[in-house]
């Protein structure tokens, strides 16, 4: 790498040179040519230039890229052409990279804020590291001191810099449960939990890169060697990879139906993927749990489901104990029934009719193929079992799916019925399908029940660890008769604090092995366990489960350790049961991506937390209205990835080739801070309480950081470097103890740089087939070894917390808050819609149509930004300069809308309401909080009016106004409540869903009216201008380089005060 | 006489603006400039039964190019050894008389869609070269191994194209990626489409199945 050292100076002689200074002298376009100007002002493009292969960051994929550097700074981005699914390209995101990085909204050194909050009075101070770090610990340390350990809390996501490991476990290495994240309830976290509930495999996320199966083969360096796409037909629910994964997922979709694969997509938008399919069902937002509920009604009416796999894969014969809710076992309703020999005891024995004999019957687990000499497990049946009315799985499945007939189901989903029955043929007509489910459910009330449903679907179908699904696994297969069956461990993502810490049941294992596994860690008897493993940190992190904020109602949440993030604000706007008074953020723009921001500004600024600490790379809405402290984080350009990441079977680096002022690695200031305070409170452990136990940190047995301390962090640059050079300095002939420098010197020009898995050893199919050590099939990680359609964890979960809490527990939800009988329903069910526009014959289904609010609206992302990111970066603004409401002609010319109009939209977050108390609509379960729902005020956008959404029917996509706090502004505001459409969005009342208390982005109701551009918004193209990559910034090359020159030092953030600040 | 120009897929094409971000990057064409556009051709009939598609558009490299008849400093030229349509912003006078020559621009080439474009800055009109700069002897085939290579280099538009919709090259020369790809969809029944304007004879062409959407050229 060219360490030359960008100065002011070579930096506009770069720009002159390209002809690319503008009128005001201080923007550049693109720096990225040398010499000429022969019509396109180019010339040769290589010269002094170096690439270093690397994985773009612009969204949550990850696309192989060459970046180029010249003379230390990036002057190029193009996509990767080995790079397997984005095959070369890379969308707008990754390009606009470099005008992120070279922000003038970067974050460069550490900022104390010096004036009051709130972005008017807005002004920054720059401190040295260690004066940051040590205030942060400071006040850390002396809120725990005197409230307690579970005054702290932090809070992670909203698009950039993510720090998920950090977050998480931040707060436990002090003593507090309290951390949320704007994704997770609200964004994957149902779907991948519910996979795990119901199989323990991959869940259908194409944006997460769990289906990963329909984008193999499509290279051709992949197809020389023989891998085949095998995926020819796709159902696209509620995901657009076209949009949110422009460049790898979209460019992957683009060659899946060039080469003839057929596809459905349901989404209320006719986005590209819906312009682009074979089949279009636009449903209304919110109901698309009728629509699923009939496609199984004709599917078990029909039998179009694969025989074998629903009889003997699935727990769909299984009889269901009415009074448990929970399957029938053989042992305990049959008196005298005998376990077979060869059954191992972690592998019950359940009950079915047998179709042969008509009788109830035993049903082992088995090779089906053994099994069928013995029963014939009948799907839709009901018996007499103990005297109780049974019925199986399946029959609870098509009782409920009763009402939903392909007309109620058209009717209710505003879908044409033989569009619907044409899906469900071209579905189930294949030999091998998959169902790919979007973000949508988990935004709604509906985030359970819809990836129930759509993994069950797929189950009952057979579509499942075979070649062309969508639910299949990577990775070597077992050896035959080798691996014990398999089980899953809870708590944290794959069960990882579960592991270290203990906590939790290891479902699939007997509770024998479990209750020894506890035993070993409270007794200390078990030599090879970690110094962290032991009786009072387990004590203590079970402790944090049973008090985190929302487990009483929502304990999916347990599975990625976060809190509910409404009753986070709740017990900072009540202090009940606890106040958490200081936060550390750890990414993105809060404002920007928590629904109903109004609630929460109105929470923060009304006597909230004391202190607000952030590490971000920008300056967004969240930082200039109420952060007290910003560390500055790299970003991606100049950040070396922590580990590999990659696409399909290839493994890409991701090294920082440039650095810019003070920053550093996301994962530097968790364990910096957290290191510092725990320095502070050790010498307090006889007056730090615990949390709400009442007991001191002495009483406990503990001290701090707890356990493990910070996941993921580290100390400085040099141990990411590690992780990357042990990766990929195979390919590089570097030796173990290389170095950054090593690495920049043998990466350069090198596009053969990075990691490919051999097909065989990546592409796998049958895992569940596989003889396991028991001599059965290995089957699947539930208790019940087969895939629960039937979600039987839901059950036992809502009752007691199971297997989370193990070996404690927590008592029942509120039976308020479960839709199965007071519990987690263990189906795709509907659940009341609470704001629904007004439907023919919508029966209990709906909540009673509001006048008020007419129109449905739903939101979706847009090709220009990913989360809260990028609103900042010129050449996405100048062509998305707003988030363009989509609305139908008819009901644009209803409401006097044209075109290009400005509109004010309005729901119950801007007008306030009176909800009825006992309705089952209150704010909170809790009862404790003023019924007004009024939070912000209207928020206004451009219509875009065209036959892209249904009449009645209204999407936009979330967004901040960076410009609104612009020193050019005479009147500063955050920026996040003019155009912001999660103003809107419904997360202050309590229709969360039941299992993951996710609230409502999507699929509520608003009105509209024409209106007038905000004064404070930016739209003309020009207008941007200052959010052009300026030469006010310096960028040092090395990290935390202060260098002896104040005018190089100067903070690139200058946001005086309008008035009042300091 | 070498017909060097774009063809498009608009089966592929999702509408991302990629193309337009990767040209202002390659050409640093500043905020308010643009040298090529996506056009969203929006649905005409009923909700639900509706059908799009987007064109990507810049400029259209005429056989009979009346930019060039028009321009009175002979700013506009072709490129001698490829024949591609050029602007020498040189020799501009920022007169703007090739903008209503151009049967693709807006008068005053500054309303989206305008494949010319008037740079209030800089006054002079410009427009999309293929990158020329890159691509003036290349057969538009990429070179993987290195993406630079001139004999094989492509606009960095065509590259990046998150659909891998765009392709590039000389319709003279059969071996040429833009004519494989033209043959290809020709063979396959695939409907090639051009955006008609009287006696301009453009060489960019677009493909368009009917099973996607109709053919409404640039829509309303």
């Amino acid at each position: 790498m060219q360490e030359a050292t960008l100065t002011r100076r070579s930096f506009v002689k770069a720009a002159t040179i390209a002809g690319a200074v503008l009128a005001g002298g201080s923007a550049l376009t693109g720096c990225l040519q040398q010499g000429g100007s022969d019509g396109g002002g180019g010339g040769t493009q290589v010269g002094g230039r170096v690439f270093y292969n690397s994985i773009c960051h612009g969204c949550i994929q990850a696309c192989p890229c060459k970046v180029y550097v010249e003379d230390g700074v990036v002057v190029k981005i193009e996509g990767h052409p080995d790079a397997p699914t984005n095959l070369g390209s890379l969308c707008l995101k990754g390009l606009n990279q470099i005008h992120t990085c070279y922000s003038p909204r970067r974050v460069l050194y550490p900022l104390r804020r010096t004036g009051a909050r709130g972005a008017a009075t807005a002004a920054w101070e720059r401190i040295s590291w260690d004066e940051a770090v040590e205030l942060a610990a400071v006040k850390i340390a002396e809120t725990i001191e005197k409230y307690g350990t579970y005054a702290f809390f932090c809070s992670v996501g909203g698009g950039g810099a993510y720090s998920f490991m950090q977050a998480m476990t931040t707060p436990m290495a002090l003593g507090s449960p309290t951390v949320f994240e704007p994704g997770c309830a609200q964004c994957y976290l149902p779907r991948i939990t519910e996979a795990a509930y119901m199989y323990g495999g991959a869940d259908q996320s194409i944006a997460d890169c769990a289906v990963l199966e329909p984008f193999k083969g499509l290279a051709p360096l992949e197809e020389a060697k023989g891998v085949t796409q095998d995926t020819k037909v796709l159902v696209l629910w509620a995901a657009q990879p076209s949009v949110s994964q422009t460049a790898q997922s979209g460019r992957g979709m683009a060659e899946l139906r060039a080469r003839g694969c057929k596809t459905i997509v349901v989404d209320p938008n006719f986005s590209p993927d819906a312009v682009k399919a074979t089949i279009h069902l636009p449903v209304r937002p919110g109901s698309d749990a009728a629509l699923i509920l009939s496609w199984y009604r004709v599917i078990l009416d029909e039998k179009l489901y694969d025989e074998e796999f629903i009889k003997f894969w699935t727990n769909m014969p299984f009889l269901i104990n009415p009074g448990t809710k929970l399957p029938w076992l053989a042992a305990e309703a049959i008196e005298g029934y005998t376990i077979p020999a060869d059954m191992p005891e972690d592998t019950p024995v359940y009950l079915c009719v047998d179709e042969n004999t008509g009788q109830v019957a035993p049903l082992p687990f088995g090779d089906p193929a053994k099994v069928k000499a013995t029963v014939n497990p009948q799907v839709l049946a009901t018996a007499t079992v103990n005297g109780a009315e049974s019925k199986s799985a399946a029959q609870i499945y098509r009782d409920e799916a009763e009402p939903w007939t392909l007309a109620r189901a058209a009717e209710f989903c505003w879908v044409p019925e033989d569009r619907i029955r044409a899906a469900i043929d071209l579905y189930t007509g294949a030999e091998v399908a998959g169902i790919a489910n979007g973000v949508a459910s988990d935004m709604e009330e509906t985030a359970s029940q819809v990836p129930v449903g759509l993994m069950g679907l797929d189950m009952i179908m057979g579509y499942i660890n075979k070649p062309g699904a969508t639910m299949t696994q990577n990775g070597p297969l077992p050896a035959e008769g080798e691996a014990p069956r398999p089980t899953m461990f809870w708590n944290g993502f794959g069960g990882m604090f579960g592991q270290m810490y203990g906590i939790g049941y290891e479902v699939g294992a007997t509770k024998e092995a479990n209750e020894a596994r506890i035993k070993a860690i409270e007794d200390g008897t078990n030599p090879e366990a970690p110094p962290f493993q032991n009786g009072p940190t387990l004590f203590a992190m079970n402790q944090l489960l049973l008090d985190r904020l929302g487990m009483k109602n929502h304990r999916g949440l347990y599975n990625w350790c976060h809190s509910h993030i409404p009753s986070v604000r709740e017990a900072i706007e009540t202090g009940e049961p606890f106040k958490p008074r200081v936060w550390f953020d750890m990414s993105g723009n809060k404002f920007a991506v928590l629904g109903s921001a109004g609630a929460w500004y109105n929470a923060i600024m009304n006597d909230g937390p004391e202190f607000i600490i952030c590490q971000y790379p920008m300056i967004t809405s969240f930082q200039i209205e109420v952060a007290d402290l910003i560390f500055p984080l790299e970003e991606w350009l100049e950040a070396t990835g922590a580990s590999e990441f990659g696409q399909l079977n290839y493994g890409f680096p991701s090294p920082g080739v440039i650095h810019l002022g003070e920053t550093v690695p996301n994962s530097v200031p968790p364990k910096r801070v957290v290191d510092a305070a725990s320095v502070l409170l050790n010498e307090k452990l006889d007056s730090v309480t615990f949390g709400a136990t009442g007991k001191s940190m002495t009483e406990m047995e503990l001290q701090f950081p707890l356990g493990l301390g910070v996941m993921g962090g580290i100390n400085s640059e040099e141990e990411v470097w590690a992780t990357q050079i042990a990766a990929y300095g195979g390919v590089l002939g570097l030796d173990e103890g290389a170095t950054r420098e090593d690495y920049l010197e043998a990466a350069k020009n090198r596009a053969d740089a990075y990691n490919v898995t051999p097909p065989d050893q990546y592409w796998t199919y049958g895992q569940h087939l596989v003889t396991a050590n028991d001599g059965l099939p290995m089957g699947f990680a539930t208790e019940s070894r087969k895939c629960e359609v039937y979600n039987t964890l839901h059950i036992k979960l809502s009752r007691t917390g199971w297997p989370y809490c193990y070996p404690r527990e927590l008592g029942p939800i509120d039976p308020r808050a479960g839709t199965w009988g007071g519990d987690y329903s263990p189906i795709c069910n509907v659940p009341v819609q609470k704001e629904v526009p007004e439907i023919a014959n919508g029966g209990d289904f709906v909540a009673p149509y509001d006048p008020e609010f007419p129109l449905a609206i739903t939101s979706g992302r847009v090709y220009y930004f990913h989360h809260g990111t990028m609103r900042h970066a010129p050449f996405a603004r100048e062509l998305y300069p707003a988030p363009f409401v989509r609305i139908n002609p008819a009901t644009a010319a209803q409401y006097g809308i044209a075109d290009g109009d400005w509109v004010e939209i309005s729901s119950r977050r801007t007008q306030g309401s009176e909800y009825v108390k006992g309705t089952g609509l209150e704010l909170s379960y809790s009862g404790t909080k003023e019924q007004n729902t009024k939070t912000a005020e209207p928020i206004r956008t451009i219509a875009y009016v065209a036959e892209v959404v249904a009449p009645g029917v209204l999407w936009m996509e979330r967004f901040w106004n960076p410009e609104c706090f612009d020193s050019s502004q005479p009147n500063k505001t955050g920026g996040w409540q003019e155009c912001n459409v999660n103003v809107i969005t419904n997360a202050i009342d309590c229709n969360f869903n039941e299992v993951f208390g996710s609230y409502t982005n999507r699929g509520f109701t608003v009105n509209i009216k024409k209106s007038e551009r905000p004064a404070n918004v930016w739209i003309e193209p020009r207008e941007f201008e200052p959010f052009m990559p300026t030469t006010a910034n310096e960028y040092v090359a090395d990290i935390g380089v202060a260098r002896d020159n104040k005018e190089l030092l100067t903070p690139i953030v200058e946001f005086a005060a309008t008035e009042g600040g300091a | 006489m070498p017909k060097r120009t774009l063809v498009i897929d608009l089966d592929r094409c999702s509408g991302c603006d990629s193309c337009v971000v990767a040209c202002k990057f390659e050409n640093n064409i500043g905020l308010g400039n643009y040298w090529n556009h996506v056009k969203p051709v929006n649905p005409v009939g009923t909700h639900p039964n509706i059908d799009m598609y987007w064109v990507p558009l810049q400029c259209q490299q005429c056989e009979n190019s009346p930019c060039i008849t028009a321009c009175p400093t002979g700013a506009s030229y072709r490129d001698p050894d490829n024949n591609v349509v050029l602007i020498n912003k040189e020799e501009c006078i920022g007169c703007k008389t090739c903008l209503p020559a151009c049967p693709y621009s807006s008068p005053e080439g500054n309303v989206r869609p305008s494949v010319r474009w008037f740079n209030v800055e800089e006054n002079v009109t410009e427009k999309c070269t293929l990158c020329n700069h890159l691509t003036a002897a290349s057969d538009g085939v990429e070179n993987t191994e290195d993406t630079t290579d001139p004999a094989h280099a492509v606009p960095p538009c065509v590259h990046n194209c998150s659909c891998g919709a765009r392709s590039y090259g000389d319709l003279e020369d059969p071996d040429s990626k833009a004519s494989q790809v033209l043959a290809r969809a020709e063979a396959d029944g695939r409907k090639v489409c051009m955006i008609e304007a009287e006696g301009v004879m453009p060489a960019a062409r677009y493909i368009l199945s009917e099973s996607i959407a109709a053919w409404r050229g640039l829509g309303d």
